[in-house]
């Protein structure tokens, strides 16, 4: 009667999930050992996860794991007996022997098979401990015997009835007497009940006791049930739609319990899903410890709110992006202790994980004290690296150029580390983490740390959703991504729309923001496929009054996105969508609406990709763009604006950072000098009029706003106002130089009307002297033919 | 004793086709689909087919024929694949016929273009034939 | 064959089921238990033809529960078989001294498992 297949299968997979908590256990209790603070309990529960380890996989034909077990199982009894103490170096290798059990576990768990690595240089050092250090200990280790010669069962009052009994073993038990309790020979006995109640550590609390009133079930008896109660969801939905226009009040009754007991349910089963984020912190004690071991660094590990539940998916799937984030911080972020003395800081740098719950969405926090993110040095790596335009970096905020470090291809590492420098960058960490519907951001302050914050939906299979209609088609929105609902009449959409890089832009609160047209991007009417122009949603139709734009946030960045209705806000049942769509990253999934028919549901940062409406991307192709197009035709993206009457000029679009409009009121002086408040800092004001000719005062036309170009170089920035914006113009020019001279460097027909080409550099400089002082030659040049 | 198997058959564009019984769910009559946008135009759209949504493949788009006319309605055959159900729609739907696997032939070389790869086998009936479509091959859709 | 009920004590649920079904699959009924005290509080509403215990385990031990059932008058002949590992002849020895009736080594094969058992209980 040999174990079958199915239960043998059956046994291992219990033996995976016991072992890898067991190996857990072991790590944290070693850690406590190591501080000095282990009981004698804590021995034991060592012990006893590779004594089970051992027994276990024996029984299951697992020889590798069985014989390694063993030889562990040999030092530990030794340490446990008092025979020997432990000491940091046996400690290193305890930690590494774990890691091998782990390491044959988990090719168990891939492949079938322990595994063939080589374990023996390891096994040798656990032998040298126990042999070096107690030559003449009763315990001395024996090789692990092979099974064969071995009695393997016996009784004691008829050793000689059991077959092939080799006497040795028999002859090595000493004669006790026969009256219980205890023997002289035998060591003093285990700790007894009451004594383990009050001492009990947390790793030894976390028994396998069958009484226990937890009982493991199969994930995917789990699973099953959650898309049932999905299944169920919608239901409800039909019927309580229904409801709406029933008159019938026994039906409408029963449909009221049906909406409230299916809503029950539904938190019932995604509550047995859920699992303490502890489950995974549990181990990053051990990672602490042995990075900045590594790195010679000091490091505390605190941990708050380990009780916080998520979705066993989700922790899935923010396991190793979580790991990565811990090394980094040891690794990049906190400093070496002598260099944390020199800076006034304890040597022991700290390490805070914090979750909580904060409005349907788990908060994960990771934080150090370190030195914080060097906002020049990530700027200058991305630009050596090509993945930003140094304009581009010069114009980024301090919490943009952070987020730099999410870019794939970055690396801040001077040097590639054992640490962090495994292929695996931050960029790999926010892909995974945005994949199940999270984001990640990170803040830093010089010399005080950095934090990385993640927020994750509760729970991936039912998220709330807000309904928008375009084409008549439905389409559901995460309302993770979901900032704020903006509608424009007619009449606003007129203004607030403006075209900016060829791209229809709107600006909220001053920012401006990238619009994507549903219609457009998903190509949904075929006439819709010309880019609508500001201030109309539909070329065709009537209903063209008003805009309704949903701001959403993908990758830490805003966009807005236009369609045509926005209807409701619904809890949702997301269903992946098929193989054949693969190829398609606009739609996250799809889900069936109340009404029975099928809405996709939008992939907020596939869809701005696609649109092109993340900065990065977009700043990228456009970059490129400017910059082939100059080479092919002179083709270039230039800003039309007039300073007054008839002074009608021009600047390249890429010498933009940002267009402004500030309230005349808000001028402020400086000295001499006109400046504004602006994001935080002082902005200088250029009134171009003065520094060009043949304009003089014209900027006094207009209303109470005033109209800012602002440009950017080094992290400096400059307000040049202007009269009027009055386009943005792809055109190939022919630039003039005869006309150069006072603030103009040549003139060019634009759109058939002679336009003076405005020389930044030239009015930046005899406007403030200094600006470009810090970096001699920097001066901006403007591509003339 | 020879081996028959039985098919599902059904009719796209005059032809009459056949899909192993064993791999079709269900034939149901046509649903109202939601179309994906980006998506290639092979595929009709998506169906909720009992609170699960289903792929419709337009066989006639599929296997480059004509496009049905306006007023005819699609009828799905919903097979089973290693992805999960798939639904073909196809004009019309046939018997279930019984066949000896001994009447069975090489695709012809008349049958061209990617309905020879889809086609995996002919079977030469009294009044007619009967192309057999490999339902994998069928749904998997290289890159449009 | 006559129908024994066995009670297998150990911390470790494979093993636990491992057993379990060996022991199930010739017929007998099994009880669980993951440690040595709940093995004694389940013994003192049950009583079984045979008690097979680990002699590692949380909270209390193998040869602990030993000595607590033969302390009881109701198991004072019951048959108490250890599990226990090759490398402890000194544990053995404890086992013995504490009343175990015999001893299984750890890892061992089903047929094992059921010849110890038979011949324990004389069937």
């Amino acid at each position: 009667m040999p174990l079958n297949d199915e239960l043998q299968q059956q046994l291992i997979k219990d033996l995976l999930i016991e072992s890898t908590e067991g190996l857990d256990r072991f790590d944290r209790e070693m850690l406590v050992l190591e501080k000095g603070q282990g009981t004698p309990e804590t021995l034991n529960v060592i012990f006893r996860v590779i004594h089970t380890i051992k027994g276990t996989a024996g029984c299951l034909g697992l020889p590798k794991i069985e014989s390694v077990a063993h030889v562990g199982e040999n030092l530990l009894d030794t340490l446990r007996g008092g025979k020997l103490t432990t000491t940091p170096e046996m400690i290193t290798t305890l930690l590494a022997y774990a890691d091998a059990l782990r390491a044959m576990l988990n090719n168990l768990e891939n492949t079938g098979n322990e595994g063939s690595a080589d374990y023996s240089i390891l096994l040798q050092q656990l032998q040298d401990f126990q042999t070096g250090k107690s030559p003449s200990s009763s315990a001395a280790p024996a090789p692990a015997p092979a099974p064969a010669a071995k009695q393997t069962w016996g009784l004691f009052d008829d050793e000689s009835a059991v077959p092939a009994v080799p006497v040795a073993v028999v002859a090595s038990i000493p004669p006790a007497p026969d009256a219980p309790p205890s023997t002289p020979s035998a060591p003093p006995p285990p700790p007894v009940l009451v004594e383990n109640a009050g001492v009990e550590k947390e790793g030894a609390a976390r028994g396998h006791s069958v009484s226990d009133s937890a009982i493991r079930v199969d994930v995917g008896q789990l699973d099953k049930l959650m898309n049932l109660v999905g299944e169920l969801v919608l239901a409800r939905n039909q019927i309580v739609q229904f409801t709406n226009q029933a008159q019938d009040a026994t039906f409408i009754n029963a449909s009221q319990r049906l909406n409230n007991i299916t809503t029950e349910l539904q938190e019932g089963v995604m509550k047995t899903r859920m699992q303490p984020i502890g489950n995974i912190w549990a181990k990053f004690p051990r990672v602490v410890r042995d990075v900045s071991l590594e790195l010679g660094k000091s490091v505390q590990l605190v941990m708050e709110g380990k009780e916080t539940d998520l979705d066993r998916t989700i922790i899935e799937a923010i396991k190793d992006p979580l790991t990565h984030i811990v090394r980094n911080a040891i690794d990049h972020g906190i400093e070496m202790p002598d260099a944390r003395r020199a800076a006034g800081k304890p040597e022991e740098g700290v390490l805070i994980l914090r979750a909580f719950h904060e409005g349907g969405q788990v908060n994960i926090e990771i934080m150090d004290d370190g030195h914080g993110i060097n906002v020049a040095r990530v700027k200058q790596k991305a630009v050596e690296k090509g993945l930003v335009t140094p304009e581009n970096a010069a114009r980024m905020s301090d919490r943009e150029s952070f987020n730099l470090i999410f870019l794939p291809g970055f690396s801040t590492a001077e040097k590639i580390t054992n640490v962090s420098g495994r292929g695996v960058g931050m960029d790999v960490v926010k892909t995974n983490i945005e994949k199940i519907g999270g984001s990640v951001d990170v803040h830093s302050e010089a010399g005080h740390g950095s934090t990385i914050k993640i927020k994750i939906p509760l729970t991936l299979a039912i998220i709330p959703a807000l309904i928008v209609t375009s084409r008549s088609e439905r389409f559901a929105i995460p309302q993770v991504s979901l900032l704020e609902l903006v509608r424009l009449e007619a009449d606003q959409a007129k203004k607030g729309i403006e075209m900016l890089y060829g791209a229809p832009v709107y600006r909220l609160r001053g920012q401006l923001l990238p619009l994507a047209y549903l219609n457009k991007e998903l190509a949904l009417d075929p006439s819709a496929s010309a880019p609508a122009a500001p201030g109309t949603t539909d070329a065709r139709g009537s209903e063209a009054a008003a805009v309704n734009i949903v701001i959403l946030q993908a990758d830490g960045r805003q966009f807005g996105l236009v369609v045509d209705e926005i209807n409701d806000t619904e809890e949702i049942v997301v269903k992946p969508l098929a193989k054949q769509f693969k190829g398609i990253n606009c739609f996250a999934g799809a889900t069936i609406m109340g009404d029975g028919k099928v809405a996709l549901i939008l992939d907020v940062l596939g869809l701005a990709q696609h649109a092109n409406v993340i900065n990065e991307v977009r700043d990228r192709s456009l970059t490129d763009k400017v910059k082939t197009d100059g080479r092919a035709s002179d083709r270039q993206t230039l800003l039309l604006f007039d300073v007054g009457a008839g002074g009608r000029m021009a600047i390249p679009l890429s010498m933009v950072a940002r267009l402004e409009e500030f309230p005349r009121s808000q001028v402020e002086r400086s000295g001499s000098q006109e400046v504004v408040q602006y994001r935080g800092q002082i902005l200088p004001l250029i009134r171009v009029a003065d520094y060009v000719r043949a304009a003089a005062g014209a900027d006094s036309q207009g209303g109470d706003l005033m109209q800012v170009v602002v440009y950017s170089e080094q992290g400096r920035s400059v307000g040049l106002v202007v009269g009027s914006i009055n386009d943005i113009v792809e055109e190939s020019v022919t630039v003039k130089r005869d006309a150069a001279g006072d603030g103009i460097l040549g003139s060019a027909v634009i759109q058939n009307k002679v336009t003076d080409l405005l020389d930044v550099a030239a009015v930046i400089r005899s406007a403030d002297p200094s600006f470009y002082r810090a970096e001699a030659g920097a001066a901006p040049d403007l591509k003339v033919a | 004793m020879s081996d028959s198997k039985q098919f599902c058959t059904f009719f796209i564009n005059g032809l009459f086709f056949g899909i192993e019984v064993l791999k079709v769910q269900e034939v149901i009559r046509y649903q109202e689909m939601t179309s994906v946008p980006l998506a290639p135009s092979t595929i009709r759209g998506l169906i909720n087919l009992r609170g699960q949504i289903v792929t419709a493949i337009d066989l006639r788009r599929r296997l480059e024929l004509p496009a049905r006319g306006e007023d005819q309605l699609p009828m799905n055959v919903v097979v089973r694949t290693d992805d999960g159900a798939v639904s073909l729609l196809v004009d019309e739907i046939g018997d279930v016929v019984e066949i000896q696997d001994d009447v069975r032939e090489r695709p012809p070389e008349t049958l061209r273009g990617v309905a020879r790869e889809l086609v995996t086998g002919v079977y030469k009936l009294k009044e007619r034939l009967l192309l057999v479509l490999d339902t994998e091959k069928t749904v998997t859709l290289t890159a449009a | 064959m006559p129908i024994k009920t066995i009670i297998t004590v150990d911390d470790a649920a494979t093993m636990r089921k491992m057993i379990s079904f060996t022991l199930k699959g010739a017929g007998h009924d099994v009880i669980e238990a993951g440690d040595g005290v709940e093995a004694l509080k389940t013994l003192q509403m049950r009583q079984v033809d045979l008690v097979l215990t680990d002699v590692n385990m949380p909270n209390m031990d193998g040869i602990t529960l030993t000595r607590s059932l033969r302390a009881l008058p109701q198991f004072a002949h019951t048959p108490i078989v250890l599990l226990t590992t090759e490398s402890s002849p000194e544990k053995k020895a404890e086992g013995k001294a504490a009343g175990a009736t015999g001893w299984i080594v750890k890892p061992f094969q089903q047929e094992q498992l059921l010849a110890v058992v038979s011949k324990v209980l004389g069937i």
